[in-house]
């Protein structure tokens, strides 16, 4: 069988890299691991050691790690420190990764519904008799409904891409991200400014504004470290956010703004750089495109007009822009990760990137940089052509921007749930589990009833996997071996990694690529999986050979090399050339050239609106359940200020109910200052429906559930801050 | 004369984000059980919706005149020549009298091992040439961990350029080897010791059982 071949050479390759001594079975009974990580320390012979590179896969980050290993178990997971990227660090969840590995949570064996949907009934299938319903349910599909009729959805993961290639080779372009849920109108608002999603140099900047983002929190990236070490050169930080988040509290300045409002504050900051003509003339002239029609547009945008739409004092918009002007070039707005919050959130995000622009921070130290990312090549594959396919992807159409690569989860559920433009009847999801992350739970619920046949591949039951019809189990990343992937961070540290497998998989586990590969076979699509991972990497490395040396020697390859004054003389990559205030495309499109403000929905009597985010230790809904990680957080809360807490008494701790137009949950209160008295926060990834997660099952409440599924209206992006609750009493 | 290392650990608490790698690093290394902790961020503020401002590690601070090695009653605790203070699983009897005499809460009794257990500044890794799991895994580098007695060390040119404090429990000095930074706003973390029968330990108990080699 393939699967074994393929791991065989894996293995041999591995043990090459690592320099092992002792030769290891093929085969592992997982029960004799999950014993022998309860041994002593001392009765390990030093021969049985080994220290393996790998990349940790806890979050998109893939920070480079080393793994200890004793006699084929992991003992612990520490940092690599030669990844510039993650500079000798691993985050709370990082170091949490063995949890995922050893994890009696574990999905370990195909499982076919018996009951209802989501009644949590499996039969144990053998994989031959998964992989032959799987190929059934594909062709039947396909051939009555046309091969589009099938949706794919897989997450970031590096072995994502041959979930892609299978939709291609299969004939379907209904193929979704999870990015649709978090960062597109970010990336819609600086692709149509700067022609490229450019990357913030933390590092040497000297003055951040931080509007939304909680990078010291949400997640740990090279900015995380990097502020930190701004913070200690005296760099100043200014955070906006109507919580009172831990970057909050790490923060030079912190201003609870209105939430929706932040257009208003930068149009505001425009309008006194502009004014007071704080920029640098040459760069406008030299770098930008429609410079006096914006300097017309935000004549309307006072200062003292933006305090009264964001409540920050006019004053302080004045001061902080002025100063961040004298900072600039070394001078930014944060561009932030996740987006996926209003209506217009690509104008919000668009009005970050203008202000950057007017900073003339670009290409320079402490601004705005060209990203530098390096290519691997690919398999490309001839597809094959379905001529009874429909013209175009089924969420075309439903927003005025999207990025066809990524598509739109909201729109795409939409899509099936109304049958138009046509019918979708099948859907694959890959280490996805937009049940948890797509806003409004019941519609994606009822997305799941009209289809024919949903599988989902997954390490653990999640929620997604829970509603699924064919839930088959993958190795965690400590156990398989996948294709190159390329990092981008910060412009200093971008660069290449991979994994190899440091431990055998367990239980019955089988890597994705196996499973399309399987099922290419049973649909007469072999052709296009007549490949191994190792050729994958072959074909990738072709035009980089030197990356092979730098991930053997040292686990990772860094991109080095001057990170600024790099793009001096080249043209943007947008119509006009240049950076643009003004965009003609959006003109011709019908949509706002420029942020035009629109303020927020006012939010209804007796209402709250409801904001979502996550801390340290919380992947969305992917580590949650793992026992290390969930020591630290054991349900979420609801955030609420003591005023209307005091007035409705509610004490902390109190079990309240919070509804909204897409739901109901019932949640433990926490009563904070931490956030504004308008407003109210929940973390992500509890409130499971599955109870293959046995740590978080009946635990505090699950985002999805409650809040509504607006989207931005360019970027067809998600709009999770829309949402307006009621908290009450149980 | 060979000179005797002298482990010690700076804190610039100002640096620490609350991102909790250095607990989950420190369980995973040192198989702490659910439940437990070795090492602790500690926060100022936070409660009854005050605002949390300032985040602090904490663990044992290998105390030269360690109050804990006074309150055990079979010496299966003890200070090493290297400043670590350590418990021998020999012969310790599990009885707890060292986890209520530390004034840092630094120990706490492994139900698993049915030992007293705390932070020994991974000596297993110091053994196979690695620093603390919790020195290296930190993002932004809030711990360093050194040989105070060599000179070249980071921890030896900090103590001379920075302005460092130790953290003295009330009544009682054990003399600890975790550093500070001179600002840091201190939390009040450190408790009253006492001996078994929640009598307070009298003045100088400690001084005069503790076995401390250090000089
Ligand atoms: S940030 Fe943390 S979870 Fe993400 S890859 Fe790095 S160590 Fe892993
Ligand atoms: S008294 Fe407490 S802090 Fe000091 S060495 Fe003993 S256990 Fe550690
Ligand atoms: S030095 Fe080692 S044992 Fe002590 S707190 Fe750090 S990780 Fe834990
Ligand atoms: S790892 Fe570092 S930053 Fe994170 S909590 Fe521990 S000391 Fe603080």
């Amino acid at each position: 069988m393939s699967a074994t071949k393929t791991q065989m050479i894996s293995r041999r390759k591995f043990l090459q890299l690592s320099g092992a001594l002792a030769a290891t079975t093929a085969v592992t009974n997982p029960y004799r691991v999950l014993y022998a990580l309860t041994r002593d320390k001392g009765e390990i012979t030093p021969d049985e050691i080994r220290e393996v590179f790998s990349a940790c896969d806890m979050c998109f980050n893939k920070c480079g790690l080393i793994a200890h290993v004793e006699n084929d178990v992991i003992k612990k997971l520490d940092p690599n420190p030669n990844s510039l990227k993650s500079r000798g660090m691993l985050c709370a969840r990082g170091n949490a990764g063995v949890k995922q590995l050893y994890d009696p949570d574990r999905l370990k064996y195909p499982l076919l519904r018996k009951g209802a949907r989501g009644d949590g009934k499996w039969q144990r299938l053998s994989w031959d008799q998964a992989l032959d319903h799987a190929a059934e349910q594909l062709d039947k599909i396909g051939k009555e409904y046309t091969r589009c009729g099938f949706l794919f959805m897989a997450g970031t993961d590096m072995q994502s891409t041959f979930v892609h290639q299978f939709a291609e080779a299969y004939g379907s372009y209904n193929v979704i991200s999870h990015e649709s849920n978090c960062l597109l109108s970010r990336n819609r608002a600086f692709l149509d400014t700067y022609g490229v999603m450019p990357t913030p140099d933390v590092l040497n900047c000297k003055y951040v504004i931080m509007p939304g983002s909680n990078r010291f929190e949400a997640l740990v990236t090279p900015d995380s470290m990097d502020l930190m070490t701004a913070k200690g050169n005296k760099s100043k930080l200014v955070v906006l956010d109507p919580r009172f988040t831990k970057t909050a509290a790490l923060a030079d300045e912190w201003y609870p703004i209105k939430p929706g409002t932040d257009m208003a504050f930068f149009l505001g900051i425009a309008h006194v750089i502009i004014s007071e003509e704080l920029y640098d003339e040459t760069f406008i002239k030299e770098k930008t495109f429609g410079f006096e029609e914006l300097k017309e547009h935000v004549k309307q945008y006072t200062p003292q007009w933006a305090a009264k739409e964001t409540e920050i004092p006019a004053k302080d918009i004045t001061r902080i822009a002025r100063e961040l002007a004298s900072a600039a070039p070394s001078a930014m707005v944060y561009p932030g990760r996740r987006s996926s919050d209003y209506e217009d959130s690509t104008q919000i995000r668009r009005s970050y990137a203008i202000v950057n622009a007017l900073l003339g921070n670009w290409d320079q130290k402490g601004g705005l940089q060209v990203p530098k990312k390096i290519k691997p090549g690919s398999m490309h594959i001839e597809a094959p052509f379905y001529e009874d396919n429909p013209d175009d992807r089924v969420d075309a159409g439903r927003a005025q921007m999207m990025f066809d690569e990524e598509g739109s989860f909201k729109h795409t559920r939409d899509a099936v749930i109304e049958g138009k433009p046509y019918p979708i009847k099948g859907w694959m999801t890959y280490k996805t589990n937009p049940m948890q992350t797509g806003a409004n739970r019941d519609k994606t619920i009822e997305m799941i009833n009209t289809l024919d046949f949903m599988m989902t591949v997954d390490i653990a039951m999640s929620d997604t996997a829970w509603m699924a019809d064919l839930v088959l189990p993958a190795p965690s990343y400590l156990e398989r071996q996948d294709p190159l992937s390329a990092f981008l961070a910060a412009s200093t540290c971008s660069g290449v990694i991979t994994r190899d497998p440091v431990v055998p998989a367990m239980f019955e586990s089988k890597p994705v690529f196996w499973i399309v590969k399987e099922l290419a076979k049973r649909l007469d699509l072999g052709e296009f999986f007549d490949f191994t991972v190792d050729d994958f990497r072959k074909a990738q490395l072709k035009k980089i050979p030197q990356v092979a040396k730098a991930l053997k020697e040292d686990g990772v390859y860094n991109i080095t090399g001057p990170s600024f004054g790099i793009h001096k003389g080249k043209p943007f990559k947008t119509r006009s050339k240049k950076i643009e205030f003004y965009n003609t495309r959006y003109k011709d499109k019908g949509i706002d050239p420029m942020p035009v403000y629109k303020q927020p929905k006012t939010i209804p009597e007796n209402h709250f609106r409801i904001v979502v985010g996550r801390n340290a230790y919380v992947t969305q809904s992917a580590s949650t359940n793992n026992s290390l990680l969930w020591e630290l957080e054991k349900e979420n809360t609801l955030w609420i200020h003591p005023k209307p807490a005091i007035a409705m008494g509610i004490k902390n701790g109190e079990t309240v109910f919070v509804k909204s137009l897409a739901g109901k949950v019932t949640i433990k209160a926490r009563v904070t200052k931490e956030t504004r008295p308008d407003t109210v926060y929940m973390d992500t990834g509890f409130g499971v429906l599955s109870k293959g997660l046995t740590n978080i099952f009946g635990k505090g409440a699950c985002i999805a559930q409650v809040l509504e599924d607006k989207a931005d209206k360019i970027s067809g992006n998600m709009a999770m801050h829309e949402t307006f609750v009621t908290v009450t009493k149980t | 004369m060979t000179q005797h290392k002298k482990y010690v650990i700076i804190v610039d608490a100002a640096k620490c984000i609350d991102c909790k790698a250095c607990m989950v690093a420190c369980k995973v290394e040192n198989n702490v059980p659910e439940g437990f902790w070795r090492n602790e961020i500690n926060v100022l503020g936070g409660e009854d919706g005050s605002l949390r401002t300032e985040f602090q590690p904490s663990q044992c601070m290998q105390c030269d005149d360690p109050s804990c090695v006074a309150a055990c009653p079979v010496q299966a605790t003890y200070k090493k020549e290297n400043g670590i203070v350590v418990i021998d699983p020999e012969k310790c009897i599990g009885c707890g009298n060292c986890v209520t005499a530390c004034p840092y809460n630094a120990r706490y009794r492994n139900p698993v091992k049915r030992i007293a257990d705390k932070c020994d500044f991974c000596e297993d890794r110091l053994d196979r040439g690695k620093e603390p799991a919790c020195v290296v895994t930190c993002p932004t580098k809030t711990r360093v961990f050194g040989n105070l007695n060599d000179p070249d060390s980071l921890v030896a040119q900090m103590i001379k350029k920075e302005k460092l404090i130790r953290i003295a429990a009330p009544h009682i000095n054990t003399q600890p080897n975790i550093y500070y930074f001179e600002g840091t706003q201190l939390l009040d973390w450190a408790v009253t010791p006492m001996l078994p029968g929640n009598i307070n330990m009298p003045q100088n108990f400690w001084k005069s059982k503790s076995s401390s080699k250090e000089g």
